[in-house]
């Protein structure tokens, strides 16, 4: 039990890391924010897209999603990073992770939400362009936001998923939260940072799952 | 306050249909209709389910697209290539059978959307406009209230303002009453007598043989896509003539 807590719960060790990890709690927190923003915001963009249903641009929004679906992460990153140069784009490792995983949430961000608009009723669309409103104003008037309130549950989880991945930056020697953990840990020869990291990572996602519940709860309407 | 319709005013019929024909695969669901309504004539169309009662309403404003024939609001032909169809639906209220409204707005929004959308009205203009035609249908307790929060009656009035509210030269409506409970369908039959007595020209779909019979000037009989008899309500219920229409009072009526 002593050697437990001497070896994932050291005091001293805790103390003197924290200070580092919370600089990569920090790298953590802006790469979360922006890969949130971009990647439900180009999802949303193309799901708007895909109901004007173009048939030649649909079928690229559909070969998109089901590409950044099926490759993992790291994968996307290691082209990003590692391919993208030899053909001219050389992106930081910050922006390559964000590029990734904006990339990632997006895909599932537009089969979500386009799975929304589909199910809003018929007959949405059928009362409000009975009176005059053109197909983008009943998109955004009537229909979107009737879409995007039945999927707040699998978007936030969609998002958090894809939001931990951050992790994955270490790869490319982002100083994300993962990355100092592990430093630190060799630097001490002893895994509490790590322990620490799960820690700081469950008091960062945790208030999500609340919110995500506190939204649902919010959008909620009677019928 | 009133507003100018995106149809001028004709002299002739208000309503003309010609030779419409509409299908859905094989099935032959509007068969070569024609049928002229003028100002102020109110129409009751009634039918057995699947005559294609609900899908004529829906061809006169192009909700569905018909294979053939022509619809006339006034002199402008609806189903011209390039009609401006979001201008002439606004003179086309259109009233659902399970109402439509948008749940998340509240019932002045439900009614003002279209009119800051689509007749440009300034937020307040519209709020005014709307709230008189929830007034008008005796909503004006309920200007705050969601769909969600409104008995079938209360949502089916909204539903009617909506449409009203955009000033229209016609009024459709796709048996307004059949999802209500029998003691709330007096009250939106209520409202549509109102409209009836300020002159709305109408074409209503309805399983209330009563109300056809007392409001209606003309009543339609539709069957398997045609219009099979029509004429003056006391006719089309006191001597109807064909087998098919004596069939169909028979049974909805139970003689
Ligand atoms: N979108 C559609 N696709 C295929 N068939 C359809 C469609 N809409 C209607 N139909 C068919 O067309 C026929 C006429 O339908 P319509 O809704 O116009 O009948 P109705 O007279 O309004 O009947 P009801 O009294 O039941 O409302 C029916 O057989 C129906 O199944
Ligand atoms: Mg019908």
């Amino acid at each position: 039990m002593q050697e437990f807590a001497h070896y994932f719960f050291n005091m001293p060790v805790m103390m003197l890391a924290l200070p580092q990890l919370l600089q990569g709690l920090l790298v953590t927190v802006q790469m979360g924010v922006l890969v949130v923003v971009l990647g439900i915001g180009l999802g949303l963009l193309l799901a708007v897209v895909r109901s004007f249903r173009f048939a030649p641009v649909n079928v690229l929004i559909v070969i998109f999603v089901d590409v950044f679906r099926a490759i993992p992460a790291l994968v996307v990153l290691m082209l990003i990073y590692f391919a993208l140069p030899s053909v001219g784009v050389t992106l930081p490792p910050f922006a390559s992770a964000v590029v990734t995983l904006a990339l990632v949430l997006a895909a599932f961000a537009e089969e979500i939400i386009w799975a929304g608009i589909t199910a809003v009723d018929k007959g949405q669309w059928e009362a409000a362009r009975s009176t005059g409103l053109g197909p983008l104003q009943t998109l955004f008037y009537v229909v979107l936001f009737q879409a995007i309130r039945m999927v707040i549950p699998p978007l936030t989880n969609r998002a958090i998923a894809v939001t931990k991945n951050t992790a994955i930056a270490s790869a490319v020697s982002v100083q994300e939260m993962l990355n100092v953990a592990s430093s630190q840990q060799a630097i001490y020869a002893n895994p509490t940072p790590l322990t620490l990291a799960a820690l700081l990572y469950l008091a960062l996602f945790v208030p999500f799952t609340i919110l995500s519940r506190l939204l649902e709860r919010r959008y909620r309407w009677g019928r | 306050m009133s507003m100018p319709h995106a149809v001028p005013a004709t002299s002739g019929p208000l309503l003309t249909i010609e030779n419409l024909s509409k299908r859905f695969g094989p099935l032959m669901v509007l068969d070569d209709v024609s049928l002229t309504v003028a100002e102020r004539e109110v129409i009751a169309i009634i039918g057995p389910s699947g005559s294609g009662k609900s899908t004529l309403l829906r061809c006169v404003n192009r909700l569905e697209e018909p294979a053939s024939g022509r619809v006339m609001l006034g002199d402008v032909e609806v189903t011209a290539r390039g009609a401006k169809l979001n201008a002439i639906r606004r003179d086309i209220g259109l009233v659902f059978q399970n109402f439509n409204l948008y749940p998340h707005l509240k019932a002045r929004d439900n009614v003002s959307l279209a009119l800051r959308k689509v007749i440009g009205l300034s937020r307040e203009a519209a709020r005014l406009q709307a709230e008189a035609a929830l007034t008008a249908v005796g909503l004006e307790m309920k200007f705050d209230a969601y769909p969600g929060e409104l008995s079938g009656g209360q949502q089916q009035r909204v539903g009617i303002a909506r449409a009203m509210a955009l000033n229209p030269r016609l009024m459709m409506f796709d048996e307004p009453t059949s999802a209500l409970d029998p003691e709330l369908v007096a009250g939106v039959l209520g409202v549509i007598k109102d409209m009836k007595a300020r002159g709305m020209t109408m074409l209503v779909v309805t399983h209330e043989m009563g109300f056809a019979r007392e409001v209606a000037d003309r009543v339609i009989f539709m069957d398997r896509g045609k219009i099979v008899e029509q004429g003056h309500p006391s006719r089309i219920f006191g001597q109807p003539e064909s087998p098919r229409l004596r069939e169909f009072l028979a049974s909805v009526l139970g003689r």
